[in-house]
Order: structure tokens, then sequence, then C-alpha cells
């Protein structure tokens, strides 16, 4: 009975823990101690920009591509091509794009986060900074999420930005079937102002889930580097599996019960 | 507050198995009976005395009931000085999982003093560091600075009261982010109201004390171990604290470092007073800045006491561990 319990314990357990800990975090944010570190919020912003940019917009821009070619020649076989435009609308903003940047936030930034905080706790840093009088969890979690809560909307916009642009590359100069008015009709017919709001909030929830992942399992390393290792291992799979869950949520909640499509009446 | 076994380097106790002190005027067993102690099954204790004329390994140990010798040699004899303690350890046990770390310590720390804890590997020098700072908290007992309960602060006045310490970490544990100079100045910068002018102006200072003047702008990873240490003993003291802690600021030294170290050890302290804390197991670093030892093993003070009295002592396991002989009371387990 304690033997096959055991596991589905160890889960809540951590999920306790990963909870309160990030609990944690988001009062230190909310209550504003975190402009105590402004400064250090500031370094974490541009650590993101310069670190980060990047890859997420170069992944989104061939997810992108992809969506534009995906929906290209479906809409060809349906023998309706001009549509392309409504498979490359749903695609970019409702899902690949929010995945694309839960994934490579996951692997960029939530990684780098558990390696960063791991190395500094292998190596006392932590705790020398703890010593000095310096809340820790402050000043190193709280600064990097109130951080992301800074930097990536605006990131994510341009990411999606980036995806919309590789799906007209794709659709309109590749495969070149829609004339790039007709594809531009059908694409903004199919998409609007709160449907960006609601993909960034997905992104935003992924991107707070994988920041508060990564703090917790880098602020709670041991082991030596082994341990920061596996720490690393286990937060991925987590980051992982909360984006997926996140990504289904997101669609489910936004989407579920108002497709917002103009089709019919 | 972390509350985690990080970096203690004690397997020692990961029997769970708990000594709880013998008459300290029972006779003295040899040094292999003391290797046999709870090593074995019970029906073999009236073997135990020909073990020191062979091979302790296939020795049988004295029964169980015997477990209580573990503390044969601790007196708890603390030779007065004087002066308050600046930090008091009052019976504080701490245990990780199954390994008893801290058994029932009783200790203090004296004020204006350099004190040395010194100990076997393994016997919780560097866990009393972390209970001295609110790093870990005692299972049991309370842990006193300057008469306050470090347990029972709020995690506000446990900040305040770490700007009064200063910790040399065993390797410095320098910020790998940021170059000497930043690390240096970083809590300057973050308690005082100076201008950048007048911390860089201390941060040189400290520096040069420990003579890294000429490599302020190189980064951690750049630097041997022996100058993160320096670099580490700089920040520790950028802040003039009454506490200094350092813990096992000779280990990867070499004599000559380890030397200068000490002296610089005693020279800030002549100039700044204190309470400055070594934690370490290396005698002649104990011959050259102790004037306060305190001796642990097993989580116990076995004695405590100004050190020319301490390297007089006529306790065998004290004698035994500061001069450094292989024969006596200490063994390899």
């Amino acid at each position: 009975m304690g033997g096959w319990l055991a596991l589905p314990k160890e889960w809540i357990g951590s999920f306790g823990s990963i909870a309160k800990f990030s609990g944690k975090i988001l009062k230190q944010v909310y209550t504003l101690r975190v402009l105590h570190f402004f400064g250090e919020t500031l370094r974490q912003c541009g650590v993101l920009i310069l670190g980060s940019t990047l890859v997420i917009w170069g992944l989104v821009f061939i997810v992108g591509l992809q969506c534009g070619i995906e929906g290209a020649y479906f809409t060809r076989a349906q023998g309706a091509p001009a549509y392309s435009g409504v498979f490359a609308a749903w695609c970019d903003l409702r899902e690949i794009v929010p995945y694309g940047f839960g994934y490579m936030m996951a692997a960029k930034v939530g990684t780098g986060i558990v390696a960063e905080l791991g190395s500094m706790r292998i190596s006392d840093e932590i705790d020398a900074l703890e010593v000095m009088g310096i809340d820790s969890v402050l000043f190193l979690c709280a600064t990097k999420l109130l951080a992301s809560w800074l930097v990536l909307p605006f990131m994510y916009m341009a990411a999606v930005g980036a995806g919309f642009f590789a799906s007209y590359l794709a659709v309109v100069q590749q495969i070149g079937e829609v004339s790039p008015g007709g594809f531009s009709l059908i694409f903004w017919m199919f998409q609007n102002p709160p449907d960006l709001l609601y993909s960034v909030i997905k992104a935003m929830v992924m991107a707070t889930a994988i920041v508060l992942v990564g703090c917790y399992y880098g602020y709670h390393a041991g082991g030596g580097p082994v341990g920061v290792g596996t720490a690393t291992a286990k937060s991925m799979v987590m980051n992982i599996v909360l984006v997926h869950l996140i990504g289904m949520l997101g669609t489910q909640v936004f989407w579920g019960a108002n497709p917002r499509a103009p089709i019919g009446g | 507050m972390t509350d985690t076994p990080r970096d203690h380097d004690d397997d020692l106790y990961a029997d769970g198995y708990e000594g709880d002190g013998r008459d300290a005027a029972e006779p003295a067993p040899t040094p292999d009976d003391e290797r046999l102690a709870g090593a074995g099954p019970a029906h073999a204790a009236a073997d135990a005395p020909a073990a020191a004329t062979s091979a302790s390994v296939v020795r049988e140990a004295p029964p169980s009931d015997d477990d209580e010798d573990e503390y044969r040699w601790h007196t708890g004899m603390n030779r007065p000085t004087g002066v308050p303690d600046a930090v008091e350890f009052v019976d504080v046990h701490k245990a990780f999982g199954r390994n008893k770390i801290l058994r029932g310590l009783n200790m203090g720390l004296p004020e204006g003093k350099i004190s040395m804890i010194l100990g076997p590997s393994g016997t919780g020098k560097s866990v009393c560091i972390k209970h001295m700072v609110g790093l870990l908290y005692p299972d049991e007992g309370d842990v006193l600075v300057h008469g306050e309960s470090v347990p029972n602060m709020t995690d506000d006045e446990l900040f305040d009261m770490r700007k009064r310490f200063g910790v040399l970490f065993q390797d410095g544990a320098l910020f790998g982010s940021m170059n000497l100079v930043d690390n240096v100045a970083f809590p300057l910068r973050q308690h005082t109201d100076k201008s950048e002018d007048e911390i860089l102006e201390i941060v040189y200072k400290r520096l040069d004390e420990v003579g890294l003047g000429s490599a302020h702008d190189k980064m951690p990873n750049e630097l041997s171990g022996g100058m993160r240490k320096r670099a580490g003993f700089a920040r520790a003291l950028v802040l003039d604290p009454n506490i200094v802690l350092f813990d096992e600021p000779d280990s990867g030294l070499d004599p000559v470092r380890t030397a200068l170290l000490c002296e610089l050890i005693q020279e800030i302290h002549e100039e700044n007073g204190g309470c400055y804390t070594v934690i370490t197991h290396d005698i002649m670093s104990a011959r050259r800045v102790a004037e306060y030892i305190s001796v642990l093993w097993r989580g116990r003070i076995v004695e405590a006491g100004p050190a020319e009295e301490l390297f007089n002592s006529d306790n065998a396991f004290v004698r035994q561990f500061l001069s450094g002989e292989s024969q006596g009371p200490l063994g390899m387990e």
C-alpha cells in the first residue's frame, strides 16, 4: 500500500513545496518589496533581452513558417487556397507561438535560472547573500520574476509579429497561391485584438510558471554539480508539462466556448 | 530561510548511533578499544582488550551498552576567560535525517578574542557557523548572539542581526557574475548610503590589505583558490562587523600563505577588535592565532578555554588532537 502511494505522495509534496515557494516570491513582487532591488531587476531585464530574445524570435519565426506551409497545403487540398490565412492566423496566435515561446523559455530561461541558482547554492553564494543580511529569495527570485513580467510581454508580442511575418512569407512568397491582399484579408478577419490579449496572457502564465519552477529547483538544488544537473532536468520536465497544461487550459478558457470565427451568421 | 543540510561533510552519524555519555572518571581504554566501540555484536566484549595487539578489523566489538564510552573524553570543561560571550550555544541538538550532528552542544565564543573551533572532520564545525547566522536552526536548544535568541528572531530581525556578521566561506563564495571590486563593494552598496567614491576607497583599502590590489578587475573564475579566500576575507570585513566567522580559511592553502593569512587575521583583529571565530583542524593555525579554543567532537565540546591552557590540557583526546598524533582516543572511525 505504502509502496504505490509513495510516488503520488512525493509529487503532492513537491507540488506543495513549489506552491509555497512560488507564493512567497509572488507576494514579494505584489507587495513591491522587490523594488528594493530594482537595479538587480533591471540587470535581469538586460540578461533576458540580450540572452533570450533572438532565440525566441528565431524559433517562433520557424514555427510561423511551418504554420504558413501547413495552412497553404491544407487549404489547397480542399480547393480553397485563398483561405490559408485562417489556418495561419489561428495556428500562429493561438497555439504555435505560445508553445514555441514556452518551449524556448523552458529550455533557455528556465534551465538557465536553475543552473545559475543551483551553482550559487552549491558554491555557498546564496548563503553568503543571506549572511550579508540580504533576503536571497527577494534578491535572486523576485527580481527575476518582475524582470520577466517587464520584458516578456513586449518580447512575446514581437515574437507574434515574427510568426505572422514568417507565415506571410511561406504562404505568399514561397508557395504563392494567394495574393498579399487576399492573405491579409482572411488572416486579419480571423483574429482581433482580444485574441492577441488572450495569447499574451497564455504566454505570460507560461513564463511565470517557468520562472517560478526554475527558481524553486535552482534555489533548492543540492548534492554538488550532479545535483544541479538533476534539478535542471527535473525543472525541464515539469516546465514542459506545465507549458502544455497551460496551453490546453488557455485554449479551452479563451476560445473553447466561443471560437471567435467569422463563419456563418 | 533555508534549512537544508547542503554542505556539512559528515557521514559519521549515518547509522543513527547515539551514545549517552559515561562517567569521565572511568579508566581510559586503549586506542584500539576506542576504535572497536560500537562496531560489532555484543558477545565479544571480553575479547576487546586483546584488540590492542592485533588488527582491529578482525576483532568483535564490545556490547552496545558501552556506547556511552563515546563521551568519556567530553569533560565539557569551560575554563573562564573573564569576558562575556558574544555567541552562546545552549544545549543545541541538530540532526539531518538520522544523522545527529550536534548532540547537546554547549559552547561560548568570548567577546574581543580570536576563538578557534577545532575538531576532527565531520564533527559539526561548519554546522555551528550556520547556526550562528541563522542559516540553520537547532532542533532543540538555543543559539544566542549578544544575548538574543537567533531561532526566535523574525526575518527582519535576523537580517539586521546578520549585518553584524562577516563570514568567510570555505571557497570564498564570491559572486561569479561580479568582478572583485563589485564583490567586495556589494555589502556596502546594499547596506550603506556611502557615495560610490567612498565605497571604492574602502574596497581598494581592503583589497590592498589582503594583497589583491592589482587584481581588482578580475572575475572570480580568474582567481586561484587562495586569492578567492582572500577576496572573501576582504568582503567579510568591509562592513567592519562585530563578529567574523572563518570557515576553514587555511584549507587548500600552502603553508606560507596559511601563515600569512593567519597574520592577516591577527592584524585585522588588533585593528578592529570584535569576536573572531576560526573553524579549522589545522593545529599550526591554532597555535598561531588562537586566543581561545573549543575542541568539538561528536557534536559536543570536549574542552574549551584559553589557548595556552588547552595546549597544556591533561585530557587525552585534547592532547592527541592538539599535538596531531596518531596514538590516542581518536581513531579513523
